[in-house]
């Protein structure tokens, strides 16, 4: 099976909207972390994080922008590691936006934990994500329905 | 049980020790029946599992006077954490525009 990360989330905006929160530093900043990103094909970021030492990892995931075609799709490289000399993982991060129903089809994809590709363990792991999915699915529809009874 | 940590993902980023792991998914093997399948020392191969013994990809055993490699789940397990890590990130990150975007639409 392939071992790669993939959501996909509707969002009751235009692509244009759910780009800007993407693509825009300020805008990134406000759900995903504290980033130096520019939209520009080859340009070097970094996102900042907490340091996870049981990780290996000093809190710190080394980008460069990949591909860009607007409100469409964005890629970034995701790496990182316990230093910028020693990147222990080296992932892609996708973004594909499709218009749908007045609205936003949000596709997340990451991928590129290629080196454990075909390891016995990852048989296990389908399952594990799909309850995940479920359990976001619940509590998106769940939230969802609160704001609207307030 | 004194062991220096190893990065699953560096232990593993070496294709022969991949494919080392791969051959014994299948079965149990000695050092020399995995040396065959390569192009390189019995002594290298030796060295590989010994690094995949101490990140806790592969046990070994001695049975007689051959020792036995076996897969084992200690390594596997954390680069299972680690791929959970990110996937939980992405979704509370995911979330948190979600309920971004649900406040944008409403006003």
């Amino acid at each position: 099976m392939k071992h790669s990360i993939n959501h996909s989330l509707f969002f009751p905006n235009p692509p244009e909207a759910v780009w800007e929160y993407l693509t825009n530093l300020e805008l990134m900043q406000l759900w995903l972390m504290k980033n130096d990103f520019k939209p520009i094909v080859g340009h070097d970021f970094q996102f900042r994080t907490n340091p996870l030492p049981q990780f290996n990892f000093d809190g710190i995931v080394y980008c460069k922008v990949l591909e860009i075609i607007p409100n469409k799709k964005l890629v970034y490289s995701w790496k990182g590691g316990s230093s910028k000399d020693a990147v222990s993982w080296d992932t892609i991060v996708e973004w594909t936006l499709t218009e749908k129903d007045n609205g936003t089809e949000l596709q997340l994809i990451h991928s590129g934990f290629e080196n454990v590709e075909n390891l016995p363990i990852f048989y296990g792991f389908k399952d594990g994500w799909l309850k995940n999915m479920h359990k976001i699915y619940n509590k998106l529809n769940t939230a969802a329905h609160d704001t609207t009874n307030a | 049980m004194t062991q220096q940590t190893l990065d699953a993902f560096q232990v593993i980023a070496d294709p022969s020790r991949r494919q080392i792991l791969k051959l014994l998914s299948k079965k149990s093997l000695t050092i020399n029946a995995l040396a065959e399948n390569f192009d390189m020392s019995r002594p290298a191969v030796s060295k590989h599992i010994n690094i995949m013994e101490r990140a806790g990809f592969v046990s070994i055993q001695g049975i007689g006077r051959e020792r036995h490699c076996l897969l084992k789940q200690d390594g596997f397990n954390e680069l299972q954490k680690w791929i959970n890590y990110f996937d939980n990130f992405w979704q509370s990150k995911l979330q948190k525009l979600q309920l971004l975007l649900d406040k944008k639409a409403q006003s």
